[in-house]
């Protein structure tokens, strides 16, 4: 099994018209990078206990964000999308995206996937993300978890993702030349820079 | 005198086969190109799309991957026509089954896998489930009558391009 992860099927609505990168609402700046104007925007659905999320983020976050978002081509947006079959996603998404306010989010994520079989196992994200903070970093995490306002920005990437039809993580939604493009599943970096190019090579 | 062909009920399921495998992979083909936008992207990009899908069922190195998604889709148009048309049926009727088959045996791999990816028969975002898994058998069995018949008819004597024969053979 490769560890893709379904949602159970829902009423979803349609899904919306394409959009430029300025209009995707509600989009958290600290789980964005890059340019807003870039040509490209990759929008990527995915929760923290889902195996093939892990494999996505471990095999191609980096050298898309050094080779495509650092260099203005790609506007990155991270959605969380944890799926209620998994006991401790929300709560990793809720670290992640509290450590992503006080300006840890990548390493967090990355910390949170390397490690996704032992918190999973234990559910001790907690500590599974304090061991990359520093101990002030962390009390600030803790502070924003325990502050209860992060559901609301969870809540509202879940209900993006069903209106774009996510049923599994990951997904990502590629935005160009006002057309969108959704992919489920894991992709290796090598065919993603292919589709890539021919995005940013459009005229 | 030409005498109209006669019932038969493999020439019927010949002609089913023809027309509804023909038009399925016309469209897939089409679907593949034009990813069902408005305005239509543009070629480079649609077959880099595709081959996103096909790369998603794990089978395949990556220079495989780069050359069917760059072939597929016309190959598809190219035998829907084919079939339609008609002409060397027994050729054409056994390459849509053998791609078929293969396929058939993609979907069934990764259904039992548990790969929770996208078909990508239609180049939109359809989960493959049992639903994909029973379509694609159910077509798979169509091909194969279709082409199994179009051999056992092309060894008949045809009863407008050959009367006496095709009558001397059925008293």
């Amino acid at each position: 099994m490769n560890g893709k992860a379904a949602v159970p099927k829902s009423a979803a609505p349609e899904p919306r018209a394409p959009q430029a990168a300025e209009s995707i609402p509600d989009v958290d700046p600290h789980k964005a990078f890059g340019s807003k104007s870039a040509p490209v925007t990759m929008e990527v659905f995915s929760d923290f206990q889902c195996p093939a999320c892990k494999t996505l983020f471990i095999t191609t976050n980096r050298q898309l964000m050094d080779n495509y978002v650092s260099t203005g081509k790609v506007y990155l947006i991270h959605r969380d999308f944890p799926l209620p079959m998994h006991a401790h996603s929300r709560v990793a998404a809720r670290y992640a995206r509290a450590a992503a306010q006080v300006g840890k989010g990548e390493a967090v994520e990355q910390v949170l996937f390397q490690n996704q079989e032992k918190w999973e196992q234990n559910g001790d994200v907690d500590g599974t993300v304090a061991s990359v903070l520093s101990a002030a970093e962390m009390a600030k995490v803790r502070a924003l978890v325990k502050g209860g306002t992060l559901d609301a920005a969870i809540d509202k990437d879940y209900a993006l993702g069903q209106m774009y039809r996510v049923n599994q993580t990951p997904t990502t939604v590629f935005h160009s030349k006002g057309q969108t493009y959704p992919y489920s599943g894991v992709m290796s970096y090598d065919i993603l820079k292919q589709f890539l190019d021919q995005l940013l090579s459009q005229k | 005198m030409m005498q109209s062909s006669p019932f038969n009920l493999r020439r019927a399921i010949i002609w089913i086969g023809r027309l509804v495998l023909a038009g399925i992979f016309i469209y897939a083909g089409y679907a593949k190109l034009t990813l069902g936008m408005h305005p239509r992207p543009p070629l480079g990009v649609a077959l880099t799309y595709f081959q996103l899908q096909v790369a998603s069922y794990e089978i395949l190195p990556t220079t495989a991957v780069y050359y069917v998604a760059h072939t597929l889709p016309f190959a598809e148009i190219a035998l829907g026509v084919f079939l339609l048309v008609g002409w060397q049926l027994r050729v054409w009727a056994t390459l849509v089954s053998l791609v078929m088959i293969a396929f058939f045996i993609a979907v069934v791999r990764s259904y039992a896998l548990g790969m929770q990816i996208n078909c990508g028969c239609f180049a939109t975002p359809e989960p493959l489930t049992i639903k994909t898994v029973f379509r694609d058998g159910a077509l798979v069995a169509l091909a194969l009558l279709m082409t199994i018949f179009a051999f056992m008819e092309a060894r008949k004597p045809h009863p407008w391009s050959a009367p006496e024969k095709a009558q001397s053979r059925a008293r």
